[in-house]
C-alpha cells in the first residue's frame, strides 16, 4: 500500500470530527427565518409580512386573495410567508427568537398563550382601520384574553362527526339518530356495522389524539382541557376513559389499527374510502371531500352522552394577530390587512372556507349564497353549536405546547397494548405538568 | 545586487499570494466563526439557563444536566441512537467493502456501477428519500406487496415499535456509496505483487484477504468508521421525516437530535436543548479519542 500516513489520517479524521461534533452542537433544526423587509418609506406606503399555513390548495388560493389585497391598496405591500403547520411553528420560533417575527400571523392553538405571554399581540382597541362594527360583544369579549383584545377570529370550527352518505346507502346502515345519538349508541352502531357491512369497511377512523373531539368529550364529563388560571382542566380518569372508547372501538374491529391507518393520526387519503364515519373538525369537510368527489359527506353534531354537562357546546378559534413589536407606522395598513382577512367577503370567495365559518355575522350571511354544499354544512353544523348554550373555554396555558404530542404517545402506548389507559393517562398528566410548571 | 533583489521579489510575490490566499478563504471564516463558532459558544452559556427562545435566558447552574438524569426519554434517545449507530454503520462498512472488493476486480461498466451505488449516499439523508421510506415500508408499501406475492400478510413496519428503527438502519446501510467508493481508493493503492506472493506461496483467497487487504486497509477501516459513526450520532432528517416528527411509534425512532429538536423548537426549551447537544458533542468527542487511542492495537500505517 502507498504512503497512508498516520499524520494524514489523523487530519482527515480531526477535521471531520471538529466538523460534525460542532454542528451537532451548533444545533440540528432547519428553521430558515423569514428575512422580509417590512418597514415605511417616506412616501407614506408600507410593506407588511403575512404569515399562515396550510396546504398547497390554502397557499394558492390566500396569496391570490392577498394579491387581491394590494390591488385594492396599492399603497400597500404584502410580503407572504406560508409553511405546513408544524413548519409554521418551528419558523415562527426561530423568528421569535430573532425579533424577526411577520407583522400579521396567524395563532397556533397550543401557542396562544405562550404568544401572549411573550407579547406578541399588539393591542387592537382603537385600530381605527379595523371595523367592529357588525360584531356581538359577545364574540369580540369571548377572543379577548386577560381582557385585552388582541386577535382575531379567523373563523369556527366545531367538532363534528363526518360520515359518507354514499357509503351508508350503500351498506344499508343508518346512523343513530334523536335520544340514541350517544356515545354509547354510536359505539353500538359502528361494532355493528363493521361487523356485519358487505365490504369490510371500518365504522370509524381510530382518533384518540384529535383536540376538538377530546375537548367534546371532557366537556360532558363537566372537565375541560385547560383551566382559566392556566392549568390542566381534566383528570387521569377523563383522558383514560377517552382512550377506553377508543379501544374498545379498535378492538371490536371498528376503527384501524395503527398499521392500517399509518399512525394514531389517520391518513385520511389512505382510509378514507374504507370509513364510514371521521371524528374531527367541521372544516376538514371542505379539503377531505375533494379526496373522493364520487362521494356525498354529511356532518353530524357529536354525540351526546345522557348525563352530559349542560353549557358542554363550544366554538374553537383560530386567531389572527398584528406583531407586538409591529413598527407603529405600520399599524393602520396591518389594521387594514387585518380588516380584509376577517370582515371582507370577497376575500372568503377568493380563499374557500378551510379556516371556518365567519364570526362576523354579516360576512357569515354573505358567504352562504356561494359557499359550496360541503361548505354550507360546515356553515350549519357551526351555526347549531353557536345557537346552543356555551360554557367559558380557555386557551392551552404555556409550556403546554407539546401536549397534543404527548397525547399521541399515550395513544400509540395504549393502541399497542404498552400500557393501560389509566397508567397512560396518568403519565400524560405528569410530563404535561412538568412542562406547565417549568414555563410558569 | 541582483543576488539580493531576487530572494525580495520572491518573498514580495508569496506575500502578495498569502493576502490572497486569505481573501479566498474570508467567506469560508466568517461562515466558520458566525455561523459555526459563535452559536457553539452560546449555546454552551444557554446549556447553563432556562431559556425559553422568547424571553432572556435566565443562568440556573447544572439543572438542566442534573435533569437529564431524571427524563426517561432523554435515556430512550440514547438507546435508540446507540442502537442505530452500533447496529447500522458496522453494517453499512461492511456492506460498503464487500461493494468494493467486486468493484476492484474489474468488470466491464464499472464507472457506471461506481455511480450507481454512490447515488444513494447523495440522496440517503433528503426528505424525498425518507418520504419514499414511508411509502416502501408503510402497510400499503412496495415491500409489504412484494411480501403478498409469496402469500405473507405485513403490517406497517414504521408503525411497529419492534421494526420501527430496523427500517432506518436499512436506510443508512443503503447509502455506502460513500464509504465504498473510498474503500475502492484504499484497495487500488495495495500492491499486486504482494498478492501475486501469497498466490505463489499457495495461500487462498480468503488468507489473502485476511492477511494482506484488511491489514494494509486498516487506515481506511478507521477513517471510514469515525466519519460514519459521527454521521449516525447526527442522524436527524430520516427520523423526523418518517416518524412525522414525534420518534414514534412510542419512541422507538427517537434519534438523540430528534430530541434535541423537540425540546429547543417544539417545546419552547432551548436551555435544555442546548445541554444535550453538548452532552453529545462531549461523547462523541470522547467515542473519537476513544477510537484513536484504540486505533495503535489495530490500524497499520504505512509509516
Amino acid at each position: 500500500m502507498r504512503e497512508m500516513s498516520r499524520r494524514n489520517v489523523l487530519k482527515f479524521a480531526a477535521v471531520a470530527g471538529l466538523t460534525g461534533t460542532a454542528a451537532a452542537c451548533s444545533g440540528v433544526g432547519g428553521g430558515s427565518g423569514g428575512g422580509g423587509s417590512g418597514g415605511t418609506d417616506a412616501g407614506g406606503s408600507a410593506t407588511l409580512r403575512y404569515a399562515w399555513w396550510g396546504n398547497n390548495v390554502r397557499q394558492e388560493n390566500y396569496t391570490n386573495a392577498l394579491n387581491q389585497f394590494m390591488e385594492d391598496h396599492s399603497e400597500i405591500t404584502v410580503e407572504t410567508e406560508f409553511a405546513e403547520y408544524t413548519a409554521f411553528q418551528e419558523r415562527m420560533t426561530t423568528q421569535m427568537a430573532a425579533r424577526n417575527v411577520p407583522d400579521l400571523f396567524w395563532v397556533p392553538s397550543a401557542q396562544v398563550m405562550t404568544y401572549y405571554a411573550n407579547d406578541m399581540f399588539h393591542d387592537l382597541d382603537g385600530l381605527e382601520t379595523l371595523d367592529l362594527s357588525d360584531y356581538d360583544a359577545d364574540d369580540i369579549d369571548g377572543l379577548r384574553l386577560d381582557g385585552v383584545h388582541n386577535t382575531m377570529a379567523l373563523g369556527i370550527f366545531v367538532p363534528v362527526v363526518r360520515y359518507n352518505e354514499t357509503m351508508a346507502q350503500a351498506d344499508g346502515a343508518t346512523l343513530p339518530e334523536g335520544a340514541d345519538w350517544t356515545w354509547d349508541g354510536f359505539t353500538e352502531f359502528a361494532i355493528d356495522y363493521a361487523a356485519n357491512n358487505p365490504n369490510g369497511n371500518w365504522a370509524v377512523n381510530y382518533g384518540p389524539d384529535h383536540d376538538l373531539t377530546l375537548e367534546a368529550w371532557l366537556r360532558q364529563r363537566g372537565e375541560e382541557l385547560w383551566t382559566g388560571d392556566g392549568q390542566i382542566g381534566f383528570t387521569a380518569d377523563g383522558i383514560a376513559s377517552w382512550l377506553d372508547f377508543w379501544e374498545n372501538l379498535r378492538k371490536n374491529g371498528a376503527a384501524p389499527s395503527l398499521s392500517e391507518q399509518d399512525g394514531v393520526g389517520a391518513d385520511w387519503a389512505l382510509i378514507g374510502e374504507r370509513v364510514l364515519t371521521y371524528l374531527g373538525n367541521s372544516n376538514h369537510i371542505i379539503d377531505d371531500a375533494q379526496f373522493f368527489p364520487e362521494a356525498t359527506f354529511k356532518l353530524r353534531t357529536m354525540p351526546v352522552a345522557a348525563d352530559a354537562t349542560p353549557g358542554h357546546p363550544y366554538l374553537y378559534t383560530p386567531r389572527l394577530a398584528i406583531f407586538g413589536g409591529i413598527d407603529e407606522a405600520n399599524l393602520e395598513a396591518a389594521g387594514t390587512l387585518l380588516n380584509f382577512s376577517v370582515n371582507n367577503t370577497d376575500t372568503l370567495r377568493i380563499t374557500g372556507l378551510t379556516m371556518g365559518a365567519p364570526v362576523n355575522p354579516r360576512v357569515a350571511a354573505e358567504v352562504a349564497e356561494f359557499a359550496s354544499p360541503d361548505e354550507q354544512q360546515m356553515l350549519d353544523a357551526v351555526a347549531h353549536d353557536r345557537a346552543l348554550e356555551r360554557n367559558p373555554r380557555f386557551e392551552a396555558p404555556a409550556g403546554s405546547s407539546t401536549w397534543r404530542t404527548i397525547l399521541t404517545r399515550v395513544s400509540e402506548q395504549v393502541a399497542l397494548e404498552q400500557s393501560t389507559t389509566i397508567d397512560a393517562a396518568t403519565a400524560m398528566i405528569a410530563e404535561l405538568q412538568s412542562a406547565i410548571d417549568r414555563a410558569s | 545586487m541582483a543576488t539580493a533583489t531576487a530572494p525580495t521579489r520572491r518573498k514580495s510575490r508569496l506575500n502578495r499570494q498569502g493576502r490572497a490566499a486569505h481573501v479566498f478563504m474570508l467567506p469560508w471564516l466568517v461562515g466558520l466563526v458566525g455561523i459555526t463558532a459563535l452559536p457553539t459558544l452560546a449555546s454552551l452559556y444557554l446549556a447553563f439557563t432556562d431559556y425559553n427562545v422568547l424571553s432572556s435566558p435566565e443562568f440556573i447552574g447544572t439543572a438542566n444536566f442534573e435533569r437529564m438524569l431524571t427524563d426517561d426519554r432523554f435515556w430512550q434517545s440514547v438507546r435508540v441512537t446507540l442502537t442505530y449507530v452500533l447496529v447500522s454503520v458496522p453494517l453499512q462498512l461492511a456492506f460498503a467493502l464487500l461493494l468494493a472488493l467486486i468493484l476492484d476486480r474489474g468488470m466491464r461498466g464499472l464507472t457506471f456501477y461506481r455511480s450507481a451505488f454512490y447515488l444513494p449516499s447523495l440522496l440517503g439523508s433528503s426528505v424525498a428519500v425518507a418520504v419514499l421510506w414511508r411509502e416502501l415500508f408503510g402497510h400499503s408499501g412496495l415491500v409489504n406487496s412484494a411480501l403478498a406475492l409469496v402469500g405473507i400478510e405485513g403490517s406497517s413496519w414504521l408503525q411497529n415499535p419492534q421494526t420501527a428503527l430496523g427500517t432506518l438502519v436499512i436506510l443508512n446501510v443503503w447509502t455506502f456509496g460513500s464509504p465504498m467508493v473510498i474503500f475502492l481508493a484504499g484497495l487500488r493503492q495495495i500492491p499486486e505483487e504482494l498478492y501475486e506472493s501469497a498466490r505463489v506461496d499457495g495461500a487462498s483467497v480468503l488468507r489473502q484477504f485476511g492477511s494482506i487487504t484488511v491489514p494494509l486497509l486498516t487506515p481506511i477501516i478507521f477513517f471510514n468508521l469515525i466519519l460514519q459513526t459521527i454521521g449516525a450520532f447526527q442522524a436527524f432528517t430520516q427520523a423526523h421525516v418518517v416518524s412525522g416528527g414525534s420518534g414514534g411509534p412510542v419512541d422507538s425512532t427517537l434519534f438523540y437530535t430528534l430530541y434535541i429538536y423537540q425540546q429547543g423548537f417544539t417545546a419552547f426549551d432551548m436551555g435544555y436543548a442546548s445541554a444535550l447537544a453538548w452532552v453529545l458533542l462531549v461523547f462523541i468527542g470522547v467515542m473519537t479519542a476513544g477510537h484513536f487511542l484504540l486505533s495503535k492495537y489495530w490500524v497499520f500505517y504505512g509509516d
